[in-house]
């Protein structure tokens, strides 16, 4: 598998995502947003960080950029397109998932493990988790709180696709670390293959680095394409 | 062709918790300042060239939809000025 790892100006998870990529055994290279072709692409990652410094809003003028636009055909053929934290805000920002990513309730930029539920075991991201496993995932963003209007809620619930939410690690009951609707962490499009999350799947995937609980994340889709 | 200013105002819709409005509400009450609430939006001047008033409205709103974000903010053409 060969998938793509978009920089933008202000990209800094970019080489988390290639070292997890890379673990899971999928070849990972580089593209700058100015990029307009993703053939020969099996996935494209959108990775954390301050694109366009976060200017106008976080994920507003990546989402603007011309990459962009391959991306959005390459959604359209049905092919993977994640986006972890600014690549969540990005691509709510784009219209390929509904929704926004608000200032965080407490305004605090929120760095730390959070508990993060798996709600659906069918897809290729989560399809090596159990169903209702608690993840321990680090989280670290100031405008992670998941808003959406009331029927756009009730739709996601509908057709089941809040993949993350966030969960108690310990029973505590401030869980949610940043005020989002129905809990939410990671949401899905319908057809499934764009998917965007606030936790890092991406920086726990080495037991010597805070833990493994993203690593069958990335391996989910190999397992897919060998199994 | 002329130039144009567009002053383009955008605020979170009614409804939608603003956290910085929140703090900023908190200080001037903490201060003593009778506030009843506040919220915080952004201004936007733009300067470009259009044909005449009308084109340069039509402009001004389009951007102001690029702008934007539907799902959480409002926008308004709070001003459109001829620039010497």
């Amino acid at each position: 598998m060969r998938w793509a790892i978009v920089r933008f100006p202000g990209s800094n998870c970019d080489e988390d995502a290639r070292f997890a990529l890379k673990k899971a055994g999928i070849r990972a290279e580089f593209v700058w947003h100015t990029e307009r072709d993703l053939r020969g692409f099996d996935g494209v990652f959108l990775p954390g960080g301050f694109s366009y410094g976060d200017y106008l809003r976080a994920g507003a003028l990546a989402a603007k950029s011309p990459v962009m636009e391959a991306v959005r055909r390459f959604a359209e053929e049905g092919r993977y397109v994640v986006g972890v934290c600014n690549g969540f805000q990005v691509l709510t920002e784009a219209g390929l998932l509904p929704g926004a990513l608000l200032a965080n309730l407490n305004l605090h930029f929120t760095c730390k493990e959070v508990g993060v539920r798996v709600e659906r075991v069918d897809l290729p991201f989560t399809r090596l988790y159990g169903k209702g496993q608690v993840l321990r995932l680090p989280i670290a963003h100031a405008e992670g709180r998941y808003h959406a209007d009331p029927e756009t809620l009730a739709r996601l619930e509908g057709e089941g696709r809040v993949v993350f939410r966030y969960a108690p690690l310990k029973g505590e009951a401030d869980y949610n670390p940043n005020g989002s609707l129905h809990d939410i962490a990671g949401i899905v499009n319908e057809k499934g293959n764009v998917l965007g999350m606030m936790p890092h799947p991406e920086r726990a995937v080495d037991g010597l680095l805070g833990g493994e609980d993203g690593l069958p994340f990335f391996l989910g889709p190999v397992r897919e394409v060998v199994g | 062709m002329p130039r144009y200013q567009a002053t383009l105002l955008i605020e979170l819709k009614e409804g939608i918790l603003d956290p910085q409005g929140r703090a900023v509400e908190g200080v001037l009450k903490d201060l003593g300042h009778p506030v009843e609430s506040v919220r915080v939006g952004k201004v936007l001047e733009v300067v470009f060239r259009a044909e005449g008033p009308l084109e340069a409205e039509a402009k001004a709103r389009e951007l102001a939809q690029l702008l934007a974000n539907p799902v959480m903010e409002t926008w308004a053409l709070e001003a459109l000025k001829e620039l010497p």
